[in-house]
């Protein structure tokens, strides 16, 4: 039996099993869904069930890599013809990825290939290989507590600093998952908010990540006045406020070197010694200081904005056609549950270390010890710490003795064969 | 009389117009005509109507024609019958834009009872608090001003109406908000209906031209109101002779815009030569592109003739401050914020896709409008240049 054949084959098995436990999206038969076979990369679209047992059965006979359903709603979610799908709304969508924005942690286990010279390095890859100048990479993104924590606090951020004191969103409106894998999906369910455009969910997104934020009109570009700024401004003039002064006044001047250096805030050693050595003036006037100019105090500004905003995929709330992993379901590049999650119970979650059996998404983890030997088909292997303990790093060709959960992460991977 | 019906008749775009004047609104146009034709006011209305033709025609800005009588309905119904039938975009939209800031001129001026009934009229989410509430300072060098207001507005409903506008300090992203309410000053409310009203009048345009053309038909068999069209008709032509035509203007001659232009640039030509109102930003981007190609000042104000507020001396002194600022024309990532990329709309393959370096054998992405031109133009030069070459071949 092939890794595909296998992967399958358990997949088919969490489907046949918890085939009651799969949650039903609200509005079911009004939703588009989608699946990504095993054998090729390509999402079968337009797929409509009637009957919660349909679609169940469907898993179970054809057990998929990925599964999607639409934000949408549909008036006929089978047709294949998207202006004939009778648009009827969708939900607000939002997807946070740590694929999208750096973690420090990347720079420990995420590596890259040049495809043209072999060259190689860890972390992102860069715009151009710095060996043959070329621009094609294979790249292996790994997970960690680390970078999921970041996505989580991002979620976090989004949902105590924007939804709910300044959207109005209530908490049973706010549909969150673990994505299976690098990231959260949020999702509003809210009978106004599937009625807005593309256009409408732009101002959304821009409100929630800071984009085409003006100065000028929030006030924060005249340096002439003497007077600074107040945070009685609500909106992001008082988030950006408070933001400057929690940094000012919470953090060591050793951490807050550290953050200013960061390339957000564009801000060289000799400004961030200045701000440093004015901290007490810096706080009581804000941004009349003297001694820093406009630019520094933009770069300052555009920094403190990245900060404050959430780091969400924009296109994905943007768009109205878009198709969401399918809570309940298993993703095909970990073998981890898609798993649905309260907002209290995202508080605490740890999705490589899930104390609560009930949202634990590592669902092939069992207490027993079932190892097994695997051959490494990758150059090189990360390291994992996956229910506490590490696993790896591995080399090419090294064979390893790993328990059936490991086994099924990095055979999603495709970085180990059978053996 | 009620409160909703002086509203109503002071504001016939209101939906309580069927309620209250559900017997006219909802006959059929004929019906209406006709019928209107028996009043005694039919002149005066006739007379209004044509005024406020004339006034668009001549883009004027404001026309204090209101009078609180049952005649409003009556000539709203009848301009919109108007419109439908004389299907020209250009004069919908004038008449869209005048009509809209008449009554914003009036809304302005309402009191806030009046204000809080028009939004709920309209199903909007609104909440109106009796003492005005902070919601911020505005510090400059000598004074400070407490920012307040009586009213908040939903923000959905917020952005179903600003959305058009697309103004900087209308954006979400500017505006105070806070448990899902957008703190707003009655004049910025106001104007949002502005906006609301304006979309009414464009409700009349329709694609199905043997609906209008039967309608126009039945309409002009009625003597009086024939006489009425066509006296509107005949004043059009008449100023539609001083416009300078967008055609006209020599660049768009000498190349083939729809080749050589961006989706986005082509979209708000689109736009301009329909008459539609551009919104503040779009004359920006618009302007600095020709601009950034050194198009000549004349020939960039012609683009704008057809707009709905065109002003020939204020357009003109516009296009050349901006020539002598050089501002740098927008790239494609802030067009895309702006939502004004149109690469998935016209499904442009340059602008999706990118295109191909033999050289380098590499993909290069469009990230700039200007680029995409340059690029465009390349291929033409190539195209035309092979086909020369073939010409030549065959005359040998």
């Amino acid at each position: 039996m092939n890794e595909i054949s296998y992967l399958k084959r358990i997949f088919q098995a969490y489907y046949k099993q918890k085939k009651h436990e799969i949650p039903l999206v609200n509005l079911f038969n009004q939703r588009e869904f989608g699946f990504i076979p095993w054998d090729k990369m390509v999402m079968i679209r337009h797929k409509h069930f009637n009957e919660s047992e349909d679609f169940k059965n469907y898993l179970i006979n054809n057990p998929p890599k990925h599964v999607y359903s639409s934000g949408t709603l549909y008036n006929n979610p089978g047709n294949p013809n998207m202006n004939e799908k009778g648009f009827l709304g969708c939900d607000f969508l939002i997807d946070i990825d740590v694929d999208h924005f750096f973690t420090p942690c990347k720079n420990y286990h995420d590596l890259w290939y040049c495809k043209d010279c072999d060259k190689s390095g860890k972390g992102m890859p860069p715009n151009k290989c710095p060996k043959c100048g070329k621009n094609k990479f294979q790249s292996i993104s790994w997970i960690c507590q680390d970078c999921l924590n970041v996505a989580k606090n991002e979620i976090l951020k989004l949902v105590n600093d924007f939804l709910i004191p300044d959207f109005g969103i209530e908490e049973n409106e706010l549909k969150i998952s673990f994505s299976g894998h690098r990231g959260y999906h949020l999702k509003i369910a809210n009978e106004k908010i599937r009625t807005l455009s593309s256009s409408e969910r732009r101002e959304i997104v821009d409100y929630l990540t800071g984009d085409n934020i003006s100065y000028d009109i929030l006030g924060l570009d005249d340096l002439s006045s003497d007077l600074g700024l107040l945070d009685q401004n609500i909106g992001w003039s008082q988030k950006i406020i408070i933001r400057i002064k929690y940094l000012l006044r919470n953090y060591t001047n050793d951490v807050l070197v550290e953050i200013l250096r960061q390339e957000k805030f564009g801000l060289n050693t000799e400004i961030i010694e200045y701000i440093l050595n004015n901290k007490e003036s810096f706080l009581k006037t804000l941004w009349n200081v003297k001694g820093l100019g406009f630019k520094t105090w933009h770069n300052f500004l555009e920094g403190i904005i990245k900060e404050v905003g959430a780091e969400i995929d924009k296109p994905v709330s943007i768009d109205i056609h878009r198709l969401i992993r399918y809570p309940g379901s298993l993703h095909g590049k970990t073998g981890f549950k898609v798993q649905q999650l309260s907002l209290k119970e995202l508080e605490d979650f740890n999705p490589l270390d899930e104390k609560n059996h009930d949202i634990d998404p590592i669902i092939y983890f069992s207490e027993d010890e079932n190892l097994k030997e695997y051959k490494v088909i990758e150059k090189v292997i990360p390291a994992i710490k996956i229910k506490g303990e590490t696993f790896g790093p591995y080399k090419k060709d090294e064979i390893i003795t790993i328990p059936h959960h490991i086994a099924v992460f990095l055979l999603c991977k495709e970085v180990v064969k059978m053996i | 009389m009620s409160d909703s019906f002086d509203l109503v008749m002071h504001y016939p775009w209101l939906p309580l117009l069927k309620d209250y004047y559900g017997e006219i609104s909802e006959k059929s146009p004929y019906d209406f005509i006709s019928d209107f034709l028996s009043k005694e006011f039919k002149d005066e209305i006739f007379d209004r109507v044509s005024e406020i033709f004339k006034a668009a025609f001549d883009n004027l800005e404001n026309y204090s024609y209101y009078k609180l009588d049952h005649s409003n309905v009556y000539l709203y119904i009848l301009m919109k019958i108007l419109l439908y039938i004389l299907d020209n975009k250009h004069i919908t939209n004038r008449i869209a834009n005048l009509y809209s800031k008449i009554n914003y001129y009036d809304l302005i001026e309402e009191n806030d009872y009046n204000t809080f009934q028009i939004f709920k009229e309209l199903n909007l989410d609104i909440q109106y608090s009796e003492k005005e509430i902070q919601y911020g300072l505005k510090i400059t060098k000598d004074y400070f001003i407490k920012l307040e207001t009586n009213f908040r507005i939903q923000i959905l409903d917020y952005l179903k109406l600003e959305n058009n506008l697309r103004d900087d300090y209308r954006k979400l992203v500017n505006m105070p908000i806070k448990n899902g309410y957008v703190y707003i000053q009655k004049r910025n409310l106001m104007r949002l209906i502005q906006e609301y009203v304006r979309n009414k009048i464009l409700e009349v345009e329709s694609e199905d031209k043997s609906s209008i053309k039967n309608l126009r038909k039945v309409l002009l068999k009625i003597e009086d109101f024939k006489e009425l069209y066509y006296k509107i008709e005949s004043s059009w032509k008449e100023r539609k002779e001083e416009i300078q035509y967008f055609e006209d203007t020599g660049f768009i001659k000498a190349e083939n815009v729809n080749i050589i232009y961006p989706p986005c640039m082509k979209e708000i030509l689109l736009k301009a030569k329909e008459g539609q109102n551009l919104i503040h930003i779009e004359r920006l981007v618009i302007l600095f592109f020709l601009l950034a190609l050194n198009y000549p000042v004349e020939e960039i104000v012609k683009i704008f003739s057809y707009l709905p507020d065109f002003d020939k001396e204020k357009t003109t002194y516009q296009v050349n401050f901006a020539k002598n600022k050089e501002y740098v024309p927008h790239a494609c990532e802030t067009l895309k914020s702006l939502d004004l990329c149109m690469a998935k709309k016209y499904d442009d393959p340059i602008c999706i896709d990118g295109y191909y370096i033999k050289k380098r054998n590499e993909y290069k992405k469009i990230n700039h409008p200007l680029s995409y031109v340059r690029r465009r133009r390349f291929i033409e030069k190539v195209k035309a240049d092979f086909q020369n070459k073939q010409n030549e071949n065959k005359d040998e």
